[in-house]
């Protein structure tokens, strides 16, 4: 027996090995539907067993007397539409099906299985008529859907109020409005044996690079998996080092950050039945960027984003700078601070690491708490966090009040950063730096962030530098980093996208600027 | 012919990548040096030997155009033969390899020393193995942007130098000359230690994106290695003197404990922890290199097997031997050597 093999997955004798397929083996796929509806009907049966929302309506239809059937799922179905255009126009019966009486936008003509299920499984209707070889198909789909509502991960002041949604029609719709250019592309592709996943790749063809546009679709062309259920899913599939625990390529729920950066020369991916998008190439910056920040007065946003920066650094390092100075490197404190972190400390029987430990799990977990648990028992969780961290741990001796401050501090300094997935990958970076700072001090963190550099400037998203503009150093670049140039100023795209179209505004400079 | 394509390196990062080489360690005791060779004159060689160094470099470059696509080995493979290219990439392989040994010994050392008393010094270089492996078994490209970083990082130091202002005697260097060229001319040799980095320019040479600024980077990256000794020699100069100069172990070290801030008592060890940055580029680039003429030699691509050979040999050869501060020195002159042995061979054959 081999010894490893506890680690795969137990098999069941009546599992199949097989890969997910089409509910279709392939030679039922192009099988032709027959002439006898009563045999049309009677195959449908036996494709769709146990399909309880399957809705057969036999109808004569009043000018030739044949024999029909509309075939379509409740409730993926619009059934007003249904009823209204369909329904109604054939019982009344003037004129052919396909050109008059049918007031259906989308119809069209369907010959074999395949194509049939595929589109009763989304929601269109299928009209069967005895005697005919080809089913008519029509654009009846209306599933459940929310209304646009505000982005729920990133919320923001000034930005637009509308989010996307889990249609992916709705979601280019928004996206249209922003861009109505026609050199908006849509590539679409179809990803996912059981799931059939519509993934639409849209980017502008004049700007995007088509190499960087060409390593994305072969990525996602090349998936085979059942299906993708969310967004992150397919980011964690198509991304270049999944096994760095930051983000390579952007997810935004935003339609108006999703606009901008198209703008930019990135690529935008939507996924059917997931309301957030990914953005790519994404640099180290994008993750700092919000877009609050360029419509703000820009001396203002450039002091935000410095903020943020200082709150990354400020959330990797402070718990293990701690650690360092108290365990290690005492010279580095002055001394009146050195006795007052002595005397706090003196009371608790616990190693800074220790303490530092156990307060960043205790904050973590009431992070998620916060997270998982619905909106009216979420605000226990504050309560009781607030008196356990707060006061109570400090009285009964557990924890230094200097250790409060710091993971205070270092909580906050996370919260800063706007983007969710990037500051995971920040908090399990901060607990890899409190081990090495309690192995090490001072120079443990020193040796920390230079992995950290290392590993960040090796990254890659879709075959460009993640660490642009800093490493490789490209100084155009750096007017949207630390400081957000004014807009005026900001005359080239990005060069980390690799644009084809390298200017995005002509002069605009003030006219009231003193000339 | 363009055999290294994908790997090709930017002029800054060319220029950095040299610098940062060649600056890294002899930054802590190049005044030491100098004052024992020359006294308070010991800047003036540090001049003198930037300029030969830099009429070295051109030149190199001049006969690297011959051959743009390919390594100084294929160059040789191409004219001489190709024994003649595996004779220079073994001096090479042993060069990069001393180079970089010296440096990862010095910075333990000097980590132990400082600030981690009691750890093990396996323990420190294994911990800065760490990151050596992240970054060095990326390839040239990575190594050339994190050579652009660290400089960029790294250009806090002047101003925490200038910070020591109060303690600055600029009459410490007066009498300039005062006894005569002699022991001026005689400490040139030893500053030339500082600018063995340059030869990695002949290694870096086929990566460089633009070939015609090869001559303007390398003059500019000699150029920045030697602004950065003539500063911290002065520095030292001036603020210690003239006897202390001779004296004091590491001055540069030295120089920084009389600067007092009211939020950090003593900037020396925070110094020396974000001076590993600088260290880094001792032995990152240099063990790359060293991976990259084995493999050259060897007719492999791939260059990691070699380097994770190299790493884990380092790390078993602390166990047995540590060496100290002087006997790093001794090897590094023994590489010195080897250079000068293969400046004269290469001199023959043109």
């Amino acid at each position: 027996m081999n010894l490893f093999s506890w680690l795969g997955r137990k098999k069941y004798s009546h599992t199949t090995k097989s890969k997910p397929d089409h509910p279709l083996p392939p030679s039922a796929r192009s099988e032709p539907i027959s002439l006898s509806l009563e045999h049309n009907l009677h195959k449908l049966g036996d494709l769709f067993t146990d399909t309880p929302d399957m809705i057969i309506r036999t109808l004569v239809l009043p000018d030739t007397g044949e024999q029909a059937a509309l075939v379509y799922l409740e409730g993926l179905s619009d059934k007003n539409a249904i009823n209204n255009n369909v329904i109604k126009p054939i019982a009344g019966g003037i004129g052919s099906i396909e050109s008059a009486s049918v007031t259906v936008g989308r119809v069209g003509r369907l010959r074999e299985w395949g194509p049939i299920t595929n589109a009763i499984l989304k929601g269109s209707s299928v009209l069967f008529i005895d005697g005919r070889t080809d089913a008519i198909l029509l654009g009846t789909e209306g599933w459940p859907q929310r209304a646009i509502e505000d982005p729920q991960l990133e919320t923001s002041l000034k930005g637009a109020h509308q989010g996307f949604i889990e249609s992916s029609g709705q979601n280019i719709a928004l996206l249209r409005r922003y861009l109505p250019h026609q050199e908006l592309k849509i590539r679409e592709h179809q990803v996912g044996r059981r799931g059939d996943t519509r993934v639409s790749i849209i980017y502008i063809a004049d700007v995007t690079n088509p190499e960087v546009l060409k390593e994305l679709e072969d990525r996602i062309r090349h998936l085979d998996v059942d299906v993708i259920i969310n967004t992150g899913e397919l980011a964690e599939l198509i991304e270049d080092n999944p096994y760095s625990p930051f983000p390579q390529l952007l997810l935004t729920e935003r339609p108006d950050t999703a606009a901008s950066q198209l703008v930019q020369g990135r690529i935008v991916v939507l996924v059917d039945r997931s309301p957030s998008v990914i953005v790519g190439p994404a640099t180290f910056v994008s993750f700092f960027q919000s877009v609050d920040d360029y419509s703000t007065r820009w001396s203002i946003a450039t002091f935000i984003r410095m903020l943020r920066f200082f709150a990354f650094f400020v959330a990797i390092c402070l718990p293990a700078f701690y650690i360092a100075v108290s365990s290690y490197n005492f010279e580095l404190i002055p001394v009146k601070l050195l006795l007052t972190i002595g005397e706090y400390r003196g009371s608790v029987p616990f190693s800074p690491f220790i303490e530092a430990i156990f307060m960043e799990i205790t904050l973590e977990m009431m992070r998620e708490a916060g997270v998982r648990l619905p909106a009216p028992v979420g605000q226990t969780v504050g309560i009781v966090g607030g008196i356990v961290i707060g006061q109570a741990i400090v009285q009964a001796g557990l924890i230094s009040n200097i250790m409060v401050i710091v993971v205070s501090f270092t909580a906050i300094a996370s919260f800063i950063l706007p983007n969710y997935d990037f500051v995971a990958g920040v908090r399990i970076i901060r607990f890899l730096m409190m081990i090495a700072a309690s192995f090490f001090g001072l120079f443990g963190i020193v040796v920390g962030l230079m992995t950290l550099t290392g590993h960040l400037i090796s990254l890659e998203s879709l075959g460009t530098p993640f660490g642009s503009p800093f490493a490789p150093m490209r100084w155009s670049d750096w007017k949207d980093t630390f400081v957000r140039a004014p807009l005026w100023k900001m005359i080239k795209r990005p060069v980390s996208t690799k644009a084809l179209q390298s200017i995005r505004q002509g002069d605009n400079k003030h006219k009231g600027e003193g000339s | 012919m363009k055999k290294y394509k994908l790997n090709e390196i930017t002029m800054m990062q060319y220029i950095m990548f040299n610098s940062g080489m060649a600056v890294s360690f002899a930054f802590i005791d190049i005044p030491t040096i100098m004052a024992n060779k020359a006294g308070t004159d010991g800047w003036i060689p540090i001049l003198i030997g930037g300029l030969v160094t830099m009429l070295a470099s051109v030149i190199i470059i001049q006969l690297m155009k011959r051959y743009p696509d390919g390594t100084l080995f294929d160059l040789l493979t191409h004219y001489v033969g190709r024994w003649a290219g595996i004779t220079v990439a073994a001096i090479f392989t042993i060069y990069f390899l001393l180079f970089s040994y010296v440096g990862i010994v010095y910075t333990v050392r000097l980590i132990k020393g400082r600030l981690l008393i009691e750890t093990p010094a396996i323990l420190i270089l294994v911990m800065l193995m760490i990151p050596t492996y992240t970054i060095a078994r990326s390839g040239l490209r990575i190594i050339g942007r994190y050579a652009e970083f660290v400089v960029f990082i790294s250009l806090y130091i002047p101003f925490i130098y200038i910070y020591t202002y109060k303690n600055m005697h600029p009459l410490f260097l007066l009498p300039i000359l005062k006894d005569g060229w002699q022991p001026v001319l005689s400490a040139v040799p030893s500053t030339f230690f500082g600018y063995i980095g340059f030869v990695s320019s002949i290694i870096l040479y086929p990566f460089l994106k633009n070939k015609k600024q090869a001559s303007a980077a390398i003059l500019i990256s000699n150029g920045l290695t030697m602004l950065a000794y003539l500063f911290i020699t002065l520095v030292c100069f001036v603020s210690l003197s003239p006897d202390e100069s001779m004296k004091i172990h590491q001055p540069t070290i030295y120089v920084l404990k009389s600067i007092e801030l009211s939020f950090i008592e003593q900037v020396e060890g925070l110094f020396i922890a974000f001076y590993t940055f600088i260290f880094s580029m001792s032995w990152i680039p240099t063990l790359f290199m060293m991976a990259f003429s084995f493999t050259w030699i060897i007719r492999k691509q791939d260059h990691r097997p070699t380097l994770r050979a190299v790493i884990a040999l380092i790390v078993v050869s602390m166990l047995f031997f540590f060496p100290t501060y002087d006997q790093l020195l001794t090897l590094i002159k023994l590489s010195s050597l080897l250079v000068a042995m293969k400046c004269v061979s290469n001199w023959k054959r043109y």
